[in-house]
């Protein structure tokens, strides 16, 4: 109690002072002074709160749905441009595909990454991660300009390498048929920037064998479960990243109710524990809550069937942007397009570093106080 | 040239203030450092350093900033003379000769002991003290280098011995292309005598020159001299003030405990009290303590300070963060965890020895468990995503 | 894509660079600024495609963690945004380091400016911890200072999370001069412990003025720390001998640390001799070192504004290192400073600076 009375009368204090300091050093006034207590807010920040996962990758069901369909529309609309530019009147035949098509697509290759990791033997870690990128990532592009597949083999040879698991791109471009270490990198860059560069994630199969834990230490008598129910739990929680639970809920919450679906009695009285005393009524409940993922992990955690799939596949082969595809010409007229931009930049730039020598090309004599002009970077091709 | 050296050479030393940390003995009173090059392979018992195995001393080879020479050797050395390398012979050590050829010591030893004789390579004669360690791994950098420093004694005007720029580069241009021939070994009686002449030109300049360098040697290292001998006085009275204020906080604790035995007064007022007293006692000391000009200077703006922006008690940890460390405790007892029993089976004791911690493998685990446990699920179409959100990469505060 | 490249654009108009300040193997430095606020900044700019397994995987962890990471301690990510083939990383602009303050001699350290120092780092490094990252590259050229006086840990590129059982990770991690014995055994298996060893050679450097352990090779290391802190029993620490590079250094006695820290407090000294605790397990931790008596006694901590400040000459022509996150594993502490700035900075001579001095100047060996 005496720190804190001490504290705001220093800062107070420490305010009035400043305001005198700042005649006589602006710098030291103007620094955000002691200890960061001047901030009034008590309102601790929780940590999971803070992390980039749940602030920028947290959707409502139906922004989920929006943003896949808005991203769709506008893609198609791209592409049948591109088609009409190439060649008028060729996008009339081709089907495109819509949201849910994708997200089939999308869904397949998901499923296909466990079958990877089991071959490279990669940890829970990795194959959790690959997959939420593989997501991510189509939550920003669509199929039709990269395919699954090769976003795939990527997301997963990132999700080595941000895990702290890396593989030489030898050894994994020789273990996977028909692909080659440039297949893979190629993507990588667009991959991460898709991401956000935002790397960490929090799972779920962590929270899992965190209550697990717990379990054993419960008020009481510790509760003891069968090693079958953790598997069992943890097949739910691999179910669920075919879901877009992850996207919706929070890790914690996807065990919880993965827990439920194997052991609810034991889920129940763990969650009873955890529950804050003062928790709004009207609020959602933690259990209706894990009622509505379990749902979603029963309803949507199935593996899309090779028939459908091979369908859309098809459809896609065709209705594919061709700016994306090598040796088109609609690839070879956008190649052309940025060349010709960047070009104007380092013309632009040429003529700037002229204008600074002068005309003598070896340079007047060195006066010092002629002022430089600004740096021209030859690196830099931001601007 | 050598005599020059050698001066450099015990000046440098006398300066150094961090005794270097090479463990070869010196010679001549520079410090040699033996350099490693490329290495193909090496043996486990192959030695770092390059031993000497020769009776007389060499001289020479060149100084780096600190005054120390390092001298360069590489597994794949071998004397052309003898073909001995450093796998048979660890002891290898190449010296270079003054036409600018590589043999051992054995072999110089061999040959030259007995006076001048022949170079075996190209048949100059050579007497025994022409030869020097090796510091650069091309040779011909050692030319240059030696080249160099012979021209840059004898060729050292500055801009402002000419009246104009142009005359300046035009002199430059001159020394450079000297220094070419030399090098290259081009029309070198003629260059040699170019030097000659200009050495007579120009005799008094050159040595007025050279002794204005030597006078700001000099005058810098005194600079360094006055200075160290600053710092440790002043680092002697910071000690001395520092024992003073410890004797003091003993004097006032025993003082405090004395008042609060025998007074009936409040104690908290008490104990503030004092406090206060030792830290005035404190300020007083150091605003009239140190004879030393700058560190009383800087104490007392110090002292000046406190009252302005007082230093305030610690407090451990500042941030607003909540890691749910209400939400869970970690067993003190340990878990029975499929996950950890190769911890738990450490056998060997490595995992345990490097200091693996399981506890904050569970940690974290627990924390993932009860992290945004109670979050309701954003609904609606209301918030938006990072692309189009504010551009903050972190949380607002 | 579009929509992530007009994202990315429109950060990209934000900032503003202003000129390069250095360049390393992966990363080019400019000092730049804020284009509304003109708050001063350094955006790193790390170049793709440069290393055959592709994204580097230094700038993947940087990125990774000081995207998550905000403190007061800890050097702070205000943005992130990417160009075709760049990524650039704009970060808060800090003047100067550590290395450089205990280095200037010209600067007179008070036991309250170690305190502050210490309690900062411990702070940053404590918030490192209770987020799980191992920081695996603490020295004083890595803990930056602000101009307001703060210290900032940086450069995360060797940082990683912390491992789950049973994972192996990699002991060539930290500057050989600030690494802990479990480390030069070659232990796999460790833990936050390894960073708080760090921080106790720190704290001793900052009491001497001088690293306190340096070593010339892993070999050596070995030999001078036990040399400075006696050669450990097997009750102190248990099972040190079966760790997988273990070799017999040699048996020293352990010295009195009183003997070397004159000027140390008694609190100071315990402190100390905890973070440099043999047994990793029994290393204080960095939460449990701020509640230690050390940081409660007088003297209070300086205040951040008031610590000594490097010249500003000094700071103005800085050396790479402290602004890019290039790692040289086995780089022994100092980086590489240009001699002539010793010159340049104390002699106000009567001797001028010969300006035009003759060509030999450039390979000048004989000084």
């Amino acid at each position: 109690m005496e720190e804190r009375t001490l504290k705001v009368a220093t800062s107070s204090y420490a305010c009035l002072i400043l305001a005198i300091l700042y005649v006589f050093d602006p710098d030291m006034a103007t620094s955000t002074s002691d200890d960061g207590n001047e901030s009034v807010a008590t309102v601790k920040k929780p940590l999971y709160e803070s992390s980039t996962q749940f602030r920028n990758w947290r959707c409502s069901p139906e922004k989920l749905a929006h943003i896949r369909h808005s991203l769709n529309e506008a893609a198609v609309s791209a592409i049948r441009n591109t088609f009409e530019a190439a060649e008028p009147g060729s996008s009339a035949n081709v089907s495109f595909l819509d949201a849910d098509e994708e997200l089939l697509l999308v869904k397949l290759y998901v499923s296909k990454i466990p079958q990877l990791c089991a071959l490279f033997r990669f940890p829970e870690e990795v194959e959790a991660t690959a997959i939420t990128y593989l997501k991510r990532f189509y939550l920003r592009n669509t199929v039709m300009d990269w395919h699954p597949k090769s976003v795939m083999l990527t997301a997963l040879f990132l999700a080595t390498k941000t895990t702290n698991n890396p593989i030489s791109i030898e050894a994994y471009a020789s273990h996977i048929p028909k692909t080659a270490p440039s297949d893979v990198l190629d993507l990588e860059f667009l991959v991460a920037q898709s991401l956000g560069f935002e790397f960490a994630v929090w799972h779920a199969h962590r929270a899992l064998w965190g209550i697990w834990l717990d379990l054993q230490n419960f008020p009481g008598d510790p509760i003891r479960l069968p090693m079958s129910a953790y598997d069992a739990a943890l097949g739910h929680i691999r179910t669920s990243r075919l879901t877009d639970t992850e996207f919706i809920y929070a890790p914690s919450q996807i065990a919880l109710a993965a827990l439920s679906l194997v052991a609810p009695d034991a889920a129940t009285k763990w969650a009873d524990t955890k529950v804050s005393a003062d928790t709004d009524t009207s609020a959602v409940s933690l259990s209706s809550m894990v009622e509505s993922i379990k749902s979603l992990i029963l309803s949507s955690g199935k593996i899309p069937d090779v028939e459908s799939v091979r369908e859309v596949d098809r459809r896609l082969r065709i209705c594919k942007n061709p700016e994306k595809v090598p040796g088109t010409k609609a690839y070879l007229a956008k190649r052309a397009e940025e060349e010709r931009l960047a070009e104007e930049k380092r013309a632009k730039k040429v003529e700037e570093v002229q204008k600074a020598m002068g005309a003598d090309p070896f340079g007047e004599e060195i006066k010092n106080d002629a002022p430089r002009p600004g740096l021209v970077d030859y690196d830099d091709d931001d601007d | 040239m050598t005599q020059s050296l050698n001066k450099h050479c015990r000046s440098k030393h006398a300066q150094s203030s961090m005794a270097p940390r090479s463990t070869v003995s010196g010679w001549l009173q520079g410090k040699t450092i033996r350099k490693a090059g490329a290495t193909a392979n090496t043996r486990s018992s192959t030695p770092n350093q390059v031993q000497s195995t020769s009776a007389t001393i060499f001289a020479g080879g060149v100084k780096d900033a600190s005054g120390r020479t390092s001298e360069y050797f590489s597994m794949d050395d071998q004397c052309p003379v003898c073909k001995s390398d450093r796998y048979l012979n660890p002891k290898l050590r190449l010296l270079v000769s003054s036409c600018y050829h590589k043999m051992c010591e054995s072999c110089i030893d061999r040959l030259f002991t007995l006076g001048p004789a022949p170079c075996p390579i190209c048949s100059k004669v050579l007497r025994k003290l022409a030869f020097s360690p090796q510091t650069f791994e091309d040779l011909g950098v050692e030319k240059e280098v030696a080249i160099r420093r012979r021209i840059a004694k004898e060729f050292n005007k500055r801009r402002e011995d000419f009246l104009d720029l142009l005359s300046y580069n035009d002199y430059l241009e001159e020394v450079e292309d000297i220094t070419f021939n030399l090098i290259n070994e081009i029309d070198v009686a003629q260059t040699e005598a170019r030097i000659v002449a200009h050495r007579a030109e120009n005799a008094a300049l050159i040595e007025m020159n050279l002794q204005r360098e030597e006078a700001y040697a000099h005058a810098l290292k005194e600079h360094e001299e006055t200075e160290k001998r600053e710092r440790e006085f002043r680092a002697l009275e910071l000690r001395r003030e520092e024992e003073e204020e410890r004797e003091e906080r003993e004097k006032g604790k025993r003082e405090i405990i004395d008042k609060l035995e025998t007074s009936d007064k409040d104690a908290n007022k008490l104990v503030a009290k004092t406090r206060a007293n030792a830290l005035k006692r404190s300020a007083a000391r150091f605003a009239s303590a140190s004879h030393l000009q700058s560190s009383a200077q800087l104490l007392r703006s110090r002292a000046a300070q406190s009252t302005v922006i007082p230093d305030i008690p610690h407090v451990p940890l500042q941030d607003d963060y909540y890691a749910y460390e209400d939400k869970f405790r970690t067993k003190e007892s340990g878990y029975e965890d499929v996950f950890s029993e190769a911890v738990r089976q450490d056998r060997e004791g490595i995992m345990r020895g490097g200091g693996y911690m399981v506890e904050e493998a569970w940690g974290r685990a627990l924390m993932c468990a009860v992290a945004a446990l109670e979050v309701p699920p954003l609904v609606g179409l209301e918030p938006i995503l990072s692309s189009e959100q504010t551009t903050a990469v972190h949380a607002p505060a | 894509m579009d929509v992530v490249e007009k994202a990315n654009l429109d950060r990209q108009k934000r900032w503003i660079k202003d000129s390069k300040a250095g360049e390393g193997t992966y990363a080019v430095v400019y000092r730049g600024h804020e284009a509304a606020t003109g708050k001063r900044v350094a955006i790193k700019k790390i170049k793709v495609g440069q290393f055959k397994d592709g994204l580097d995987m230094s700038a993947i962890r940087e990125v990774k963690y000081l995207r998550e990471l905000k403190h007061q301690n800890v050097i702070e990510l205000l943005d992130v945004f990417s160009s075709k083939m760049n990524l650039n990383l704009v970060l808060e602009f800090l003047d100067s380091d550590l290395e450089m303050i205990i280095k200037d001699r010209s600067l007179v350290f008070l036991p309250a400016d170690i305190k502050s120092w210490m309690a900062m780092t411990f702070r940053g490094l404590e918030f490192c911890h209770r987020n799980h990252i191992l920081h695996r590259d603490l020295k004083p050229n890595n803990l930056l200072i602000a101009s307001d006086g703060q210290l900032k840990i940086a450069d995360f590129g060797l940082a990683r999370d912390f491992a789950d059982p049973g994972f192996k990770m990699t002991n060539q991690v930290i500057t050989r001069w600030y690494r802990p014995p479990e480390l030069l055994f070659g232990s796999r298996y460790y833990s936050s412990a390894v960073d708080i060893w760090s921080v106790g050679c720190i704290f001793a450097e900052l009491m001497l003025r001088t690293p306190y352990l340096p070593g010339e090779s892993d070999m050596d290391q070995l030999k001078v720390t036990f040399r400075a802190l006696g050669t450990p029993t097997e009750e102190e620490w248990p099972g040190y001998m079966k760790l997988p590079d273990y070799v017999t250094v040699g048996q020293f006695p352990k010295p009195s640390l009183r003997d070397l820290f004159t000027a140390a407090s008694a609190d100071a000294l315990n402190l100390l001799n905890k973070c440099l605790t043999y047994e990793p397990r029994r290393r204080i931790s960095a939460r449990e070192a701020l509640y230690h008596s050390y940081f409660f006694g007088l003297p209070y901590p300086t205040h951040p504004s008031k610590l000594p400040k490097c010249a500003k000459q000094v700071a103005a022509s800085r050396p790479l290192e402290d602004l890019n996150g290039n790692v040289e594993k086995d780089a022994t502490g100092p980086g590489v400073h240009a001699k002539n700035n010793r010159l340049k900075r104390k002699l106000s001579s009567p001797v001028d600076e010969p300006k035009g001095r003759s060509i030999a100047r450039r390979l000048d060996f004989t000084k």
